[in-house]
Formats: structure tokens, sequence, C-alpha cells
């Protein structure tokens, strides 16, 4: 009960934030921008976390989705919110595919494999020019302003929509943590052939769990390409700007917990943007030598994430409030 | 009635003929003993019987269905699990979750857990249900794994060293555990080196010889087979100098 009411007080100070910040301005970009990547490390979390297979090819999805629903919109007028649907069937076939081949791999084999077929869908993306317009990059068509084109003159509705996404995300992947798929793929993590031999059917929970993930990260592609408006494979395919980004904002926070990513997203996208509004214009290189810095720091501090914090404050909360 | 049928199992692990046309039955509700030296074989039969290492040759037949290639998530569905060894817990879960996460195979979550803590009962630990399973000492940690393969509700369950390192209240415990269990209709197929328990608790034994069944029968008339006394304590001196 009294988690619920303290997640109902955050999810309304979140609520407000949109309101309060200048809807032509930067900061509301930067605020939907970490709320769309904390939904993206909160489905990556499905596969990451609870699986504890470190995917560092979920570009490859997110991708899949923008591409989707910008060519659909493109090429046939459908709207966005169809291609968004669109999308995630494909990014969920796509993360059937590759999950036969590599779901029987482990730890830094696993982490390669997926690696690779991000690259490869980056430099399929980039070469075929008809579809994607190759390395130019595609522009979301402007189409007057409404809810059901997806198409608005301010920022603050895409704020609101990535909110809607990330909670969306979060009560998918709190389902699954708490419900038996959550027990399969924990038993599964901790040893795959007792969890055969007490029923559990470890290939099919994998393969669920990879098409839960990678359909939900390409429907987010959707959302990313409506906001961004305009992109290109190398930043939607990306495996520093998406994959690895995406991972380390759920490393950060916690992995395997609802409020990791969240925590991560929170602490990462703003911190990126500061040391580049602070530093860039000092030496080149700087900002991302001091985000590095900072990120190692805070590794080495909690090599569990925030989580951790997080909980030690709340148990000192406790004891003051009951002393 | 016959519930577990095994015709000429085989398997070798490159050099090493593990399995050697391994044929025996075993009736519902009956307990049977495995035993043999270190390395006769045990192990691998039981981890062949559930799918986890496939036979190079033979049958395996569970209550009439035929389990070859079956993999070992639908031989626990069929009725037929195992414990491991070394035993294999999800040690940073809790002890429920490692029992519930069994029960998920006949029921929702809820029912699961509730099932959980019966198992969880009748082998003792219900007050240890919600410690990390990796905290607990090595003979409870033998006894989650017990209550873990109950709460796949077997027709037979094959019992891997359960009563290692337990002294002897603990191991008197699984043996009225194991005899009840019989009482409830489930089949055991039990693996010890504790010769004492083995002989006391089971009706039948099949001893293992280097991959090779040696002798199957009655424990008292296995304990006189002048070959299974061979097989664990060598030729007698007499024999030797013939």
């Amino acid at each position: 009960m009294k988690r619920c009411l303290a997640l109902a007080v955050v999810i309304a100070a979140v609520a407000l934030l949109p309101l309060l910040l200048d809807s032509r301005g930067y900061w509301i970009r930067v605020l939907t921008f970490t709320l769309l990547f904390a939904a993206m490390a909160q489905a990556w979390n499905i596969v990451g976390g609870l699986a504890n297979q470190t995917s560092l090819g979920h570009a490859a999805f997110f991708g899949i989705g923008a591409y989707t629903s910008t060519v659909l919109l493109l090429k046939f007028g459908i709207s966005p919110w169809l291609g968004m649907l669109a999308g995630g069937a494909l990014g969920g076939v796509a993360a059937l595919v590759i999950a036969i081949p590599t779901m029987r791999l482990q730890g830094h084999y696993f982490a390669l494999a997926t690696l690779a077929f991000g690259e490869v869908m980056r430099v399929i993306a980039n070469v075929w020019t008809s579809l994607t317009g190759g390395p130019g990059g595609l522009s979301v068509p402007f189409v007057p302003p409404s809810f059901s084109a997806y198409s608005f003159k301010l920022l603050r509705p895409h704020a609101y929509i990535a909110l809607a996404a990330l909670i969306v995300v979060t009560v998918v992947f709190e389902m699954i943590r708490r419900g038996a798929m959550g027990y399969r793929l924990r038993a599964i993590k901790q040893n795959t052939a007792a969890a055969e031999v007490i029923g559990v059917d470890t290939t099919r929970v994998k393969l669920q769990a990879a098409v839960i993930s990678g359909a939900l990260i390409a429907m987010l592609g959707t959302l990313y390409a409506q906001v961004a408006v305009f992109f290109d494979p190398d930043t939607v395919f990306g495996v520093a700007s998406i994959s690895i980004r995406i991972a380390l904002i759920a490393i950060i926070g916690g992995v395997g917990t609802a409020a990791g990513p969240i925590l991560g997203a929170f602490f990462i996208i703003p911190l990126e943007e500061i040391m580049n509004d602070l530093l860039s214009s000092r030496a080149a290189g700087l900002s991302q030598l001091v985000f590095g810095i900072i990120l190692i720091s805070v590794i080495l501090w909690q090599p569990r994430g925030f989580i951790v914090v997080l909980g030690s404050w709340r148990a000192r909360l406790a004891r003051a409030v009951a002393t | 009635m016959t519930i577990l049928d095994v015709r000429s199992l085989s398997r070798r692990f490159g050099g090493l003929q593990a399995l050697s046309e391994v044929t025996f039955s075993v009736d519902k509700g009956e307990i049977v003993g495995v035993i043999g030296p270190n390395g006769a074989g045990k192990t691998t039969l039981f981890s062949a019987l559930v799918g986890l290492v496939r036979p190079d040759a033979g049958t395996v037949i569970l209550d009439g269905k035929d389990l070859a290639g079956l993999k070992p998530h639908t031989v626990a569905s069929l009725g037929m699990t195992k414990t491991f060894q070394n035993v294999a817990l999800f040690a940073e879960s809790s002890v429920l979750d490692n029992v519930l996460t069994a029960g998920l195979l006949r029921h929702g979550v809820d029912a699961a857990r509730r099932e959980a803590l019966s198992c969880l009962d009748r082998v003792g630990l219900r007050t240890v249900a919600h410690k990390q399973a990796g905290e607990l000492s090595f003979p409870e940690r033998a006894r989650v794994e017990l209550a873990r393969a109950l709460c796949t509700a077997p027709k037979i369950l094959l019992l891997d060293e359960v009563m290692a390192a337990l002294n002897h209240a603990e191991m008197a415990e699984i043996m009225q555990l194991i005899r009840a269990l019989r009482e409830d209709g489930v089949t055991l197929l039990v693996v010890e080196h504790h010769m004492r328990a083995i002989m006391d608790v089971c009706d039948r034994i099949l001893v293992l010889n280097f991959g090779r069944l040696l002798a199957d029968g009655a424990p008292a008339q296995v304990a006189g087979d002048p070959q299974v006394i061979e097989a664990y304590l060598g030729r007698s001196a007499e024999k030797a100098r013939r």
C-alpha cells in the first residue's frame, strides 16, 4: 500500500514536469528522451536482467521499429501508430530469428553474437538505399498536427507519450518478473540443467523473453523516430548510441529490477546533456572524457547499481521514522 | 505393474563406455537402490533416464511411453525427475522460490506456492522457506533439492545421493520420508553410498560396475553375490591364489 502511494507520487511528479518546462525548449526534449531511454532500458531488462543475457544488439530491433513506421508513412501514408504495431511485429520476428541460434550462448559469447547482429542490420540499412535512404537517413514527413497522425506542434504530447510508454513497459516487466515466467527465467539464469529437469521448457521461455523484449524495443523505435523527426542508420542501429547505452542505463541503475532502468536513465541522459552543454566548447572530447570518468566512478562505488543506494536510503528513512 | 522399462541402454563418452546394454525394469511403488563403485555409471544412468544425456542406443519406456529424444522438461511433465548429486539449487533465490518453480510445471503461481510450502513441510524445512538457498548448510540444501523434485508431482523419482553428508538422525528422517513417499504411490530409484541405509530401505538393488549391470535382486541376495563383493572389495586372497 505504502509502495503504491510512493509510486503514485513519483508518477504524478514526472507527469507535472512537462507542464513546468518550456514546451518549445531544450529541457523538455531532454526529458522526453530520458523517458524514452528509460523505457528502452526496461524492455532490454527483460532479456538482460531477468534472463541475464547481456544483449549488445538491441539496436537491431530499435532501428527496425524506427524504419518500419517511417517507411510506411513515407510510402503509403500509414499512421505511425499502425506503423508502430507493424514495427513491433517485425521486431519480434527479428528477435526470434536471432534468438534461435544465439540462445545457447552465454556471457561474452552471447554479447558478441548479438553485437554482430546489430552491426549487420546497420550495414543493411546503409546499403539498401531504395528502402531506407541509405546513409543519408530519413526525415519523418510533416503532416497536419493530430493525435491520430501522431503529429504535434509542441514537444509536450511527445513527453506524455514517452511517459505512457515507460509505464506500459514497466508494467509488462513487473508482470513477467512476478509471474511464472519470471520464476522460470531466474531458474534458467542460475542453473539451466536443473531448471529443465524440474520441468522448465528452457528453450521456449528464453525465446518468449527475447520476442517480447525485441517487439517492445521496436515499438519504442517508432516513438523515437516521431520525436527525432530525422534519423540515419548510424543513430538508430548504432552500437554506442543505442545498444550499449541502453545496457549501460540498466546496469548502472540496477539490472533485473523495475526501478533500475528508470534511475539509470534519469542519471545518464541528463548527465550527458549537461556535460555536453558545459564542456564541449572547451576542448574536443572533454565532455565524453568527464562523462566516462563519472560512469567508472559510479560503477566502482556501486557495482550493483543505484538501486542499492535507494534501498539503503529507504532503510535509513524507515529507521528514522521508527525512532 | 511396470512403470519404468529400460532396455539395452548404452552411452559412450569418448573412450569410456559409461553405460553398456543396461536392462532392467521397475514396478510401480517399488523402492529400487542403485549401487556400484565410483565411476560405475550410476549418475550417467540417471541423466540418461531423464533426458539430460542422450543414450547412444537402447530404449526407456515410462508408463508405456517411449522417452526417446524427449527433453528433460517433457520427461518431468510425464512424471519422472531427478535430484542432482552435487545439489543444483538456484542459490540466489529463496528456498521457497526454488521449490515453487518446480510447482509451476502443474500449477499457476499461487497454487504452486501452496504446493511448494507443503513440499517444504514434508522435508521439515518450512521454517527456512524465506532464506536464500545458497545460505543453507549442505544437508539442508539436499533436502531443498528433494522438496523441489517432489513439487513436480513425480510418479517416479530418482534420488542421486540425497543422504550424502547427513548424520544418522537426518538420514533416518530421509529414509522415513522415502517410505512415506512410497505410501503415496511414488516409485523411487535411489543411488546411495551408505550401504546400511540402502539395504534397509530398498526392495531391490541394482549393481552397476564399469557401466554394466552386475546384479539385480533382493538386498540380501545382492549382498551375498560373490561378483558384487569382488567389484567392491577386489578378489579375495583365497581366490587370487588359485
